[in-house]
């Protein structure tokens, strides 16, 4: 009874009261909002920065993160991704003449009128999935932050700003929506099919978002004799848009599809943004005459083929292009254009900070770069109250980086989301010394493994490899399943615990492996949402 | 060195002339002026962009010097039918696509519309393509290459809009795979679209005056399809209406009448010879082909005794290109009406210039070597209706856009500016590995042939 009231009491009770603080010191610490301080410690607790400083104190209950050496950065913000979204199909199904039908059809049933390419209201929030996983490669590469949109339809939707600690929806998203983004795409083969259709479909339905403000005006003020406005998402969502209280993103990279945006913009009086602008710097004049903000795509173009004797040379437009963006960046500086970084799909995020690299040997001072992939997004999304710089009270969005940012050989060893603790993964083991060169316990866990599985009627078989770096451990399992990287590799003493996701009947699998290491003997147990199975085997000599 | 390579070929060739801008006097030229006939060993004194004097001996003043003895001077060629410089040219998924405007598709960057100044051409009427019965929106343009996007279009050019008749919007004889068949499918049905746009049109413009004149509380919902049809319907909006039979040219000329309005030009027009009479009384342009025939069933009764007889009928000819190669050689378009039936040189010049002009509702500033136009002439090293004659200067409103000399200078600089960029890391291909590269294949964009801008090209 006594037990069970102690538990209750501790229901009550607000989280903090047993809440730990964390604090990074000695570290040489980047701001962004500030002067950078050479030796300094920050608190986090509750999710928040409690207190920055070159003199500040470190609370009795903190946990030290030594950080000589390191340098803490405000979490890297990606201005566009898809992070956490499931792609959705661009284009109902249908067959020839069917899209059209269904679509009617679908259009009577929803407050949602217009055709699935055309709809503003769709917001990523509503899409979003939890999952850890899904976003440890970005938190690796150093993003605490990220804005998450589809990319299907000619409206992609509304997006959130989300944080990366990816426990669960809610928790994750910082503002949503926080703008809607617009594709230049058709509908191939119903209306819009063509650039000038989606224009002009754009463009009618700003009309119509407008007239329905009015008529929503006109019905609140006096709703005798007149029919009730209808209850149009689509349109609904435009709203906030002509008003200027949401900025409407345009993914275009050339240079008059930016004029195109910028137009259109004009002619509704719109917070214009452009997504990817690799062209932005030729038009930064009339960027900076309606105050349009670009989240330029650090995803330069690359040669991707090497030239065959029969094909025709490559255009010098393209010759120019690709010589141009990595200059982009620093022009749009240079003309007072507000800008922040985005990933624009790339595949490897190690391209990020190297093409960051880039532009600052082009011309962008390294200051301004960091600062486009942290404090720059946050004001363009209406959030550097919150976040996107190193200071007292706002959000424990944090990375710690051994080296310099931007730097090819830098090392992201710890990076907090809503002062939540993540270690990425370092880099593989070198090649020189063998596993078992490090002293104590830590050397009697790493390794490779023979491994055996025993799943009820079905036993596998496989590996374990691990390489260890103090009390934390990387490497992979490996079984007919397939290779998966281990994440969240802890040790204490001979103990040993993992993470990892395995593919399994068609579906991913997130499992937690614990165990011990005795000489050359490996055992433990593995859990999964089916259940837990034990695991033994031993030591590859 | 390299960045000041990027930065000069960013420019347009004539950047510098462009810049230079200012007065320009043409010296002792054979001026074919398009409506006053040909003026020997003549003058023209260029003064903000107009043509200020012509005339003899005039005195050069502060004005820049273009020596232009023994070369022949002409009004800027106007193709009255184009799809160059546009990002899309059919939106082929309805039969009334009037809320498009090929002014949101322009791409001032298409090096077509260089190859169009190196051919003489100044100015050119953009249409939608003829997927369907009422298209989009047309844009008047001059071809200020290099200029900003805004600055090609023609300020105060009447608006204008793709009308099409005949196989392209009916669709019989072709499906696009994947599309659904669309109404309409026969001849009168294209014709009943029409009529019934024009009715919609009438309630629409009735609907909006009943709001005005506060018979009605809620606005009306501004339809983005229906504006421009109740411009037609005011007089204020031009239809450019692509067809072939005389049959179906003619219906469309009555149901314009029956709605009140003059259609500005038909398009194509391969038997418009046979009711030159009723077009002149309309009063309706008519823009052709000069000698293109059966290249499509609704092409086999043409003629190219067609422009002399519409000519002879009072009707105002012109003769376009609808394509981004033959818009090069108008020039010998308009000679070939001489040939054909004899149309007097001046008149065949017209039907490239001046004509053209009144046709898009720009005669006034345009199309004619006279003072207070616009200075938008060509420069010809010999007369312009000799297969041997080519563009020398092309300038529009007094700043020059093409100079034969000054391109044939630069291509060193661009070969030199292509071999530079090719060394950076950048622009390498990928040494091994990867997929097979693709041959490419030029891109067709609006240059489809003078096969009239059926829609299978804009979807493929």
């Amino acid at each position: 009874m006594k037990l069970l009231l102690f538990a209750f009491a501790a229901l009550l009770l607000p989280a903090s009261a047993f809440a730990q603080s964390t604090a990074i010191t000695n570290a040489r610490i980047v701001t962004v909002s500030g002067a950078t301080i050479e030796r300094g410690t920050v608190v986090i607790r509750d999710g928040l920065i409690e207190a920055v400083g070159a003199g500040v104190n470190v609370p009795a209950d903190a946990r030290v993160i030594d950080a000589a050496g390191h340098t803490v950065y405000p979490g890297f913000f990606d201005a566009v991704t898809s992070l956490g979204l499931q792609t959705r199909p661009a284009t109902p199904q249908g067959g020839p003449g069917g899209g059209q039908a269904a679509q009617q059809q679908a259009a009577a049933h929803s407050t949602r009128r217009y055709p699935l390419a055309l709809r503003p209201a769709d917001a990523a929030a509503d899409e979003l999935r939890a999952g850890k996983a899904q976003f440890e490669h970005a938190r690796n590469a150093g993003f605490t932050t990220a804005v998450s949109v589809g990319r299907t339809g000619i409206f992609n939707g509304r997006s959130a700003v989300i944080n990366l600690a990816g426990e669960d929806v809610a928790g994750m998203i910082v503002k949503s929506p926080a703008a809607i983004h617009v594709s230049y795409a058709t509908l191939g083969m119903q209306y819009p099919g063509s650039l000038m259709g989606t224009i002009s479909a754009i463009r009618q339905m700003l009309y119509d978002a407008k007239r329905l403000q009015e008529m929503q005006k006109m019905y609140a003020a006096n709703p005798r004799g007149m029919r009730r406005p209808d209850a149009d998402a689509s349109l609904e969502a435009l709203i906030p848009v002509l008003d200027r209280q949401m900025p409407i993103i345009f993914n275009a990279n050339r240079e008059i599809e930016i004029i195109r945006a910028i137009d259109l913009a004009k002619e509704f009086n719109l917070r214009l943004i452009i997504a990817g602008g690799q062209e932005s710097w030729k038009v930064a004049d009339r960027l900076k005459a309606i105050d349009a903000a670009v989240l330029f795509s650090l995803n330069f173009p690359k040669r991707t083929t090497a030239a065959s004797p029969d094909a025709d040379p490559e255009s010098l437009e393209m010759l120019r292009f690709r010589a141009e963006v990595p200059k982009a960046a620093g022009r749009l500086a240079q003309a007072g254009v507000r800008f922040a970084f985005q990933s624009g799909g790339m595949t490897n995020l190690a391209d990020f900070s190297a093409n960051a690299a880039m532009a600052v040997q082009n011309g962008l001072s390294a200051d301004a770069a960091v600062r486009a992939m942290t404090l720059s997004p946050a004001e363009i999304f209406g959030i550097a109250d919150r976040t996107g710089s190193v200071e007292t009270g706002k959000i424990a969005n944090l990375t710690v980086v051994k080296g310099d940012a931007l730097a090819k050989d830098k090392v992201i060893t710890h990076v907090f989301v809503d002062g939540k603790l993540f270690e990425p993964k370092a880099p593989p083991a070198r090649p020189a010394g063998n596993p078992g060169t490090g002293t104590g316990p830590a050397a009697a866990v790493a390794g490779s493994y023979n491994v055996t599985i025993d799943v009820p009627g079905q036993p596998l078989t496989g590996s374990m490899n691990f390489s260890v770096q103090g009390q934390s451990m990387t490497g992979n399992l490996t079984t007919q399943l397939g290779a998966a990287p281990i994440r969240n590799g802890r040790l204490t003493g001979n103990r040993f615990s993992f993470d990892a996701t395995v593919a399994y009947g068609g579906a991913n699998i997130d499992i937690q492996v614990s165990g011990t290491v005795t000489g050359n003997r490996i055992e433990g147990s593995i859990d999964s949402p089916q259940g837990a199975v034990p695991f033994s085997g031993t030591r590859v000599p | 060195m390299l960045l000041g390579l990027a930065a000069l070929a960013i420019l347009p060739f004539s950047a510098a002339a462009q810049q230079a801008g200012g007065d320009v006097l043409i010296k002792n030229a054979t001026v074919m002026t398009a409506s006053r006939g040909t003026l020997e060993n003549t003058d023209i004194l260029i003064r903000g962009g107009k043509i200020a004097r012509i005339g003899k001996n005039l005195p050069a003043g502060t004005a820049r010097v273009i020596d232009a003895t023994g070369k022949f001077v002409t009004p800027g060629i106007i193709d009255a039918h184009s799809h160059t410089m546009m990002d899309a040219v059919n939106e082929g998924t309805l039969s009334v696509t009037s809320m498009t405007r090929i002014r949101d598709v322009l791409d001032p960057k298409d090096v077509a519309i260089y190859r169009g100044l190196a051919g003489g051409v100044t100015a050119a009427l953009l249409l939608h393509g003829s997927a369907n019965a009422i298209g989009g929106q047309s844009s008047t343009v001059k071809f200020k290459y290099g200029r900003p996007v805004e600055e090609f279009v023609v300020e105060g050019a009447p608006t204008g809009i793709k009308f099409a008749m005949g196989e392209n919007p009916k669709r019989a004889n072709f499906t696009i795979p994947g599309q659904p068949p669309r109404y309409p499918r026969t001849r009168m049905g294209v014709l009943e679209v029409m009529r019934d746009a024009f009715v919609r049109a009438r309630d629409y413009k009735r609907s909006w005056d009943d709001f005005r004149a506060g018979k009605t509380r809620v606005p009306p919902r501004r339809d983005m399809e229906l504006e421009p049809i109740v411009e037609i319907l005011e007089g204020k909006r031009l239809v450019h209406a692509h067809g072939y039979r005389s049959d179906e040219q003619l219906n469309l000329l009555r149901l314009a009448e029956e709605f009140g309005f003059r259609v500005g030009t038909l398009q194509h027009g391969l038997e418009a010879f046979k009711f030159a009479p009723e077009i002149a009384k309309h009063g309706a342009g008519v823009s052709i082909f000069i000698d293109s025939w059966s290249y499509k069933l609704e092409g086999y009764d043409a003629t190219p005794y067609n422009a002399y007889m519409l000519w002879k009928a009072g009707v105002n000819v012109s003769i376009n290109s609808d394509s981004n190669e033959r818009m090069r050689r108008l020039n010998l378009d308009a000679a070939k009406a001489m040939k054909y039936g004899g149309v007097p040189e001046q008149d065949a010049l017209k039907m490239i210039t001046l004509n053209p002009a009144i046709q898009l509702g720009i005669g006034n500033r345009t199309g004619s070597i006279d003072q207070n136009k616009d200075a938008d002439i060509v420069i010809w090293s010999e007369h312009p209706f000799s297969p041997y004659a080519h563009p020398e200067i092309t300038m529009i409103e007094g700043v020059v856009y093409f100079d034969r000399k000054a391109d044939i200078e630069r291509r060193g600089l661009l070969a030199k500016e292509r071999e530079e960029l090719e060394k950076l890391d950048i622009n390498k291909a990928p040494g091994s590995g990867g997929a097979a590269p693709r041959i490419p294949t030029e891109r067709v964009r609006g240059d489809i042939g003078h096969i009239e801008d059926s829609d299978i090209d804009d979807h493929d």
